[in-house]
């Protein structure tokens, strides 16, 4: 893979994890989440932009119009669910409160949103998520983590979980309670 | 592949007696699967999930109209008419979402050979987007993806399936499995590694004893 492929590859997870952000804010009236998806989306232009340069530079090098037209396409469809989750931001950076209708709908969509604490005697202490493998045994998904005042987004397999994390994570419905006991303590990983 | 005009898959919304709330909740759910759909379409160069999205493009159309429409005639005072316009904010990211989608299918049409890079970096994607086929001997065969919880229990999503030629996408949770049914699906390596021996009939999946004190 090169640069520019890698670069493409950061902007769609990007766009996804700030779709994901976006409607957690709105969940839980947390402008500080949407705060985190404005600055993310300054970051995502920054690279779209340069993703659209590299591939122009490519069309000059190697004659391959055909691999840059389709990046420049993907770019701009990617850029454009980056723009939908600002606008998701906004409502809640604008609103005091937003509309509880929109609260219970994204409620009770076929994927949830949920936040949960990492308390003590949970399995995930001091666990990495690697290890733990939260989204193949939960079902959930590890979308970000707040640790003390800072958020850590999209998280990797290497990233710890300590005690007191606030964990934000999206998945199906009947995932959420395994994953809040999981959290709590109340329930424990299956032994492999 | 069977085929619905615009109309009859419009009834499945039942537009006329739904709620501002559960158009909103479908266009959150509708825009989340068209992303999904549109990288299979690209990933396993299948015109039919293109087709898909295109469809569900027009579905979004017609869900986003009737959700303005019925925000409108809610609003009593100034007050609600400022709350339902941020809603209609909502409504309108997850249009802006689905439209995205639908850009993404048409690049299906166009330099075929220019294209596999794409699927290359599809491929790498932290949410992986795969597929499977679900043998004779497995388990799952029979059974619901609801009975089964298999998102839970894996991780992984099914976004749609092929059954012959027929093609089921965003299947419900009361969707039977069959043998030789081909699942797209997304989630990582290691949901799809324990999926797949699922599928197989390598493993059996697990049961659970029923929790006491729950309904």
């Amino acid at each position: 893979m090169d640069r520019l492929d890698e670069m493409l590859l950061e902007l769609k997870d990007t766009s996804e994890l700030m779709i994901d952000l976006a409607y957690s804010s709105l969940l839980y009236n947390n402008k500080e989440i949407a705060e985190e998806v404005v600055l993310m989306e300054d970051m995502l232009d920054e690279l779209a932009n340069n993703i659209q340069r590299q591939a122009i530079e490519r069309v000059v090098q190697d004659r391959d119009e055909g691999k840059a037209f389709a990046v420049i396409k993907l770019a701009a469809a990617v850029e454009e669910i980056s723009d939908a989750a600002m606008q998701i931001a906004s409502v809640t950076l604008r609103e005091d409160e937003p509309h509880p209708v929109i609260r219970l709908s994204i409620k009770d969509a076929d994927t949830i949103i949920t936040l949960a604490e990492v308390k003590e005697g949970s399995d995930l202490v001091g666990a990495t998520l690697g290890k733990v493998r939260l989204a193949s045994q939960s079902g959930m998904w590890v979308v970000a983590i707040k640790r003390d005042r800072k958020y850590v987004y999209g998280p990797n397999k290497s990233t710890k979980l300590e005690l007191g994390d606030v964990i934000i994570s999206r998945g199906p419905p009947d995932a959420e309670e395994y994953f809040q006991d999981l959290c709590s303590g109340e329930e424990h990983l299956e032994e492999h | 592949m069977y085929e619905l005009g615009k109309d009859q898959r419009l009834e499945k919304y039942d537009l006329a007696h739904t709620t501002v709330r559960e158009i909103l909740t479908e266009m959150k759910d509708v825009s989340e699967i068209m992303v999904d759909l549109a990288y299979a379409s690209i990933m396993f160069d299948s015109p039919e999930i293109a087709e898909e999205v295109e469809n569900l493009e027009e579905d979004m159309e017609e869900l986003s109209k009737t959700i303005r429409i019925k925000a409108m005639l809610s609003a009593r005072t100034h007050k609600d008419a400022a709350k339902l316009s941020s809603l209609l904010e909502v409504a309108a990211a997850s249009r802006r979402i689905s439209n995205a989608a639908g850009d993404i299918v048409k690049l299906i049409d166009w330099e075929v050979d220019k294209r596999p890079f794409l699927s290359f970096i599809l491929r790498e994607a932290e949410e992986k987007i795969k597929r499977l086929t679900l043998k004779e001997g497995s388990d799952m065969v029979g059974r619901s993806i609801g009975e089964l919880g298999v998102e839970s229990e894996t991780g992984m999503r099914i976004i749609a399936i092929k059954r012959g030629k027929r093609w089921i996408y965003d299947p419900e949770e009361d969707t039977g499995l069959k043998a030789s049914d081909t699942l797209i699906v997304r989630g990582t390596d290691d949901g799809y590694d324990i999926l797949r021996s699922f599928a197989t009939g390598e493993e059996k999946w697990p049961v659970y004893p029923e929790e006491e004190g729950e309904d």
